[in-house]
């Protein structure tokens, strides 16, 4: 049987509609790319009206201590007896790591516990806090109008947007591993087991005194929301600048190996978390 | 030279054995600590490890001139915070320097450690402490 012009075509016709629809089955259209807009000049002119937290900032660490008796959180009964038994060992002379392994203190126990300063800078779009003594101690805060991400991606300090209610800024965190604990002290605290929301007011209470006021949800651990604020002094002095810190630093020391080569090695530790001895030179 | 890596090594791996090395690093409590009592140590630095969360002193020295001296392992906070609170300096304690330790021994007896409350340079007389609460106000010069 012999094809004429009319068949012929028809088949080209064909296989052109068939060859196109596997060809829009294989590349869907894609969604335009969000992209991040280089700054403007009146993005950085901005930045300057806003408050300025320039400095070192340090935490009142005595408030720390006396809010976990005056305003502990609202544990929920599993967490209570866990947290009891916490406090309990402590006293006993034998404190649980709540921090082991120089993992993040994480969001929002950095806030809630830490014994060391951090920084806060202001850029378009964005404020980002960094801490002392942990190379790991970072939040991001997107202030551009995002929203969080449709999609979780835990992390250890979280998803945090924010924005300013004159020289408030308001941070909403989500999206924080289940792992990160809530933690009253270095001794006591529990992992959220997910589902914890942060929400921040910060702001200055004084010329040289930032506010944290701290409103956490973490439904898997406490029967309700817990306020709480954290207090931080403001340092200028030049020898107070944060300077690297890197936390598995604690469990080595320096010394020159047999190839003439400075290395680290470890150190003993106690299952506290103390040195315990350190290896001759 | 060879000998002192090989006992790195195998300090590292008998530290391992002890079981000190699963629960590594952190910022931890000091109750293993007894804050109820308080002993003088006097000797001679050997090394001071400048790093964080907790900077550590071994010192060669004994808290009983009757007793022979030992070496002793003194833990204090963070460098930013020996900074901010006590006035120290990364070479605030050298090796070989004479120095009078005030410190709480631990819970447990026998043991040669301790958390620093204060240190005095025998040669000048300067003091060092070691309270990070001191550092609660702004301003701090």
């Amino acid at each position: 049987m012999k094809s004429g012009p009319i068949g012929i075509a028809s088949v080209a016709l064909f296989t052109l509609v068939l060859a196109s629809s596997i060809a829009s089955a294989q590349a869907p259209q894609k969604a335009p790319a969000v992209v991040n807009p280089p700054p403007t000049a009146q993005d950085w002119a901005d930045i300057a009206k806003l408050p300025d937290w320039s400095g070192v900032w340090n935490p009142k660490i005595s408030d720390q201590d006396a809010q976990v008796k005056t305003n502990p959180p609202p544990w929920n009964e599993a967490a209570a007896k866990k947290i009891a038994k916490m406090f309990a060992e402590e006293k006993a002379g034998r404190p649980f790591l709540v921090f082991s392994n120089c993992l993040p203190e994480a969001l929002p126990s950095w806030m809630l516990v830490t014994h060391n300063a951090m920084e806060i800078l202001f850029t378009p779009g964005r404020v980002t806090m960094l801490g002392e003594s942990d190379g790991n101690r970072i939040r991001r805060i997107y202030t551009d109008g995002r929203d969080h991400p449709e999609t979780s991606d835990p992390t250890f300090h979280g998803h945090s947007i924010g924005h300013w209610e004159g020289d408030t800024l308001v941070i909403d965190t989500t999206d924080i591993v289940p792992e990160a604990p809530l933690a009253v002290s270095e001794a006591a605290g529990l992992p959220n087991n997910g589902d914890m929301h942060v929400i921040e007011r910060i702001h200055l209470a004084d010329k040289d005194i930032l506010h944290d006021d701290l409103e956490i949800i973490a439904p898997n651990i406490l029967t309700k929301p817990w306020k709480t604020t954290r207090i931080f002094f403001r340092q200028r002095a030049r020898k107070f600048d944060i300077v690297e810190g890197v936390c598995a630093t604690g469990d080595l020391v320096e010394r020159v190996n047999a190839d003439g080569d400075h290395v680290f090695v470890p150190v003993q530790k106690s299952e506290w978390g103390h040195t315990t001895a350190v290896p001759a030179k | 030279m060879r000998y002192v890596l090989k006992s790195i090594g195998a300090f590292a791996v008998l530290a391992m054995m002890a079981g000190g090395i699963s629960q590594v690093a952190a910022h931890h409590s000091a109750s293993m600590f007894d804050f109820t009592k308080s002993q003088t140590l006097k000797g001679k630095v050997v090394e001071m490890r400048w790093v964080n969360p907790h900077v550590t002193i071994t010192i060669t020295g004994t808290t009983n001139p009757d007793e022979a001296p030992g070496d002793w392992l003194i833990e204090t906070t963070s460098p930013g915070n020996l900074v901010r609170a006590g006035g120290w300096r990364r070479d605030a304690l050298k090796p070989g320097d004479e120095v009078e330790v005030t410190f709480h021994p631990e819970r447990e007896a026998g043991k040669k450690s301790g958390l620093l409350q204060e240190v005095k340079q025998v040669s000048t007389g300067e003091v060092f402490t070691a309270n990070i609460r001191d550092q609660e106000k702004p301003g701090l010069e």
